[in-house]
């Protein structure tokens, strides 16, 4: 996952994550990106569009 | 590694965690409530709306220190711009509140935990955690170091995020339909008509929510709104810019802060323990399905959970079971009555901008007596044939 340089950790993407996979630290996230299985949910929910997908 | 024993640890220092770790202190047990932020407080994720009723059941006294604004009056905004006014000089408002600063308010809530006899911790991430018998081992992390704090009782206070309930089992994750996404602008030089009274805007400005002014004293408010992800393609702030941009009162306004954070309004979590935790606030699904609003619904499951902590802490029974009694007085005086908020506001969810403004139009012929968000929706009831048929039995 790429996060932008805008995200302000506010934990959305974290609290609608089906599988509890971001960590939001107080200025990070964490990704585990191997329990990850590319549903989005994430991405979209983000309220200022600072998560995309790695290509 | 360093393990710190204690009977009750509450991960958030929210108003709900505050709240929990207050009240399981003052009734005997060692408290500790930690929290990720260095400021407890800050950055602030709300409007900061609350009842006067509200903090005065709970029995915390109003400071001069974080009231910012006593509200006097509700005005509803339609799609077209038909407005309904209710004041308190002519109609009894309940719920009308106080505007908080609430990077104030919640470090004053950490405070009285704290005075109660909690130890506080900043700048502390719970990373996860195991069970080891009749407890939980926490995983945490503090300016680089790692320890672990084993508790008899682990409250989840943790937020949107509500990641600790899952941790310990629980089902706590939201689906996106029942979050709201929630962004604002602090705005200066906001002119409103009447800077006493709280403004909510409906319809296609905020698809699955609305947007608010919330007045914070001169010409200072917080301006924002909440959607719901899957009911629009747009991001919440291309919302809000747009909202900003073509609202008469903030025009000439500027922003001094962006706040942004999940609102999960999909009503109350069915299941809040498990043997030795608890969830509590946000984590718990403690927020008003229609309104949003969560403050204090987050304080007062938060006194419930510290008492029942405290007490299961004293007769050494930290199981689901004993824990449940929290549960059931969650349900009956929160859960219940959220029941019927949330079908009102999938209700509204189904409205165009032309049903909100005929409802809007018939709002301004009634004469209102008593004004609270349940009159409010018998009133949607009296004008709106199609209210009638799906919320008539409830209300
Ligand atoms: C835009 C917006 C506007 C709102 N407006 C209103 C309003 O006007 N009125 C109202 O009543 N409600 C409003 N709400 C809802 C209200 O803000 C919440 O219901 C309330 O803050 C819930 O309190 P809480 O203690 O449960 O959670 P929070 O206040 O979110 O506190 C959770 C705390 O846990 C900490 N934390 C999380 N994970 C960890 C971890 N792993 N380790 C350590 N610490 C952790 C966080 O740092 C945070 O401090 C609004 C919400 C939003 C998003």
């Amino acid at each position: 996952m790429i996060v932008k340089e805008w995200c302000m950790y506010c934990g959305e993407c974290a609290g609608v994550c089906p599988r509890c996979l971001i960590e939001v630290r107080e200025i990070s996230l964490i990704f585990n990106e191997e329990g990850c299985k590319d549903c989005g949910i994430c991405v979209s929910s983000c309220p200022v569009n600072a998560l995309t997908k790695e290509e | 590694m360093k393990l710190i024993e204690t009977d009750v640890l509450v991960i958030g220092a929210g108003p709900a965690g505050s709240s929990t770790a207050k009240h399981a202190a003052l009734n005997g047990a060692n408290v500790i409530l930690l929290d990720k932020k260095s400021e407890i407080g800050a950055p602030k994720r709300c409007a900061e709306g609350v009842s006067k009723e509200g903090l005065k059941k709970l029995g915390i006294k109003p400071s001069c220190r974080w009231v910012t604004k006593e509200l006097s009056g509700v005005r509803l905004v339609s799609p077209n711009g038909t407005d309904v006014w209710m004041k308190e000089d002519i109609v009894k408002l309940p719920e009308a509140g106080y505007i908080l600063e609430r990077k104030v308010f919640d470090k004053f809530m950490a405070m009285d935990a704290a005075r109660a006899g909690a130890t506080i911790m900043i700048k502390t991430l719970a990373r996860g955690m195991r069970k080891d018998f009749d407890s939980y081992i926490v995983s945490c992390e503090s300016m680089g170091e790692d320890f672990e704090i084993k508790a008899r009782i682990v409250v989840g206070a943790d937020g949107p995020e509500s990641r600790v309930g899952r941790w310990g089992g629980l089902k706590t994750a939201v689906k996106p339909k029942d979050m709201e996404s929630g962004i604002q602008f602090e705005m200066i030089g906001v002119e409103m008509d009447d800077p006493d009274c709280i403004e909510f805007y409906f319809g296609s400005v905020a698809p699955g929510g609305y947007a608010w002014i919330f007045p914070k004293g001169d010409d200072i408010a917080n301006v924002g709104l909440g959607i719901v992800s899957t009911q629009t393609d747009k991001s919440a702030y291309e919302h809000l810019l747009k909202f900003v941009a073509n609202c008469p009162a903030t025009k000439n306004a500027q922003p001094v802060e962006l706040n942004i954070g999940g609102d999960p309004v999909g009503g109350m979590v069915k299941t809040l323990v498990s043997d030795n935790i608890m969830i509590v606030g946000d984590a718990a699904g403690h927020v008003n399905p229609l309104t949003g609003g969560g403050i204090i619904t987050a304080l007062e499951a938060g006194k419930y959970a510290g008492e029942v902590a405290a007490a299961a802490i004293k007769e050494g029974d930290y199981s689901g079971e004993r824990l449940k009694e929290y549960q059931d007085i969650c349900k009956e005086e929160i859960g219940d009555s959220f029941e019927k908020y949330l079908k009102t506001k999938d209700y509204m969810s189904s409205l165009t901008d032309a049903d909100l403004d005929s409802i809007a139009k018939a709002f301004k012929d009634t004469e209102f007596e008593n004004v609270s968000t349940s009159e409010l929706v018998k009133l949607l009831i009296k004008v709106s044939p199609k209210a009638l048929l799906k919320l008539g039995k409830l209300f």
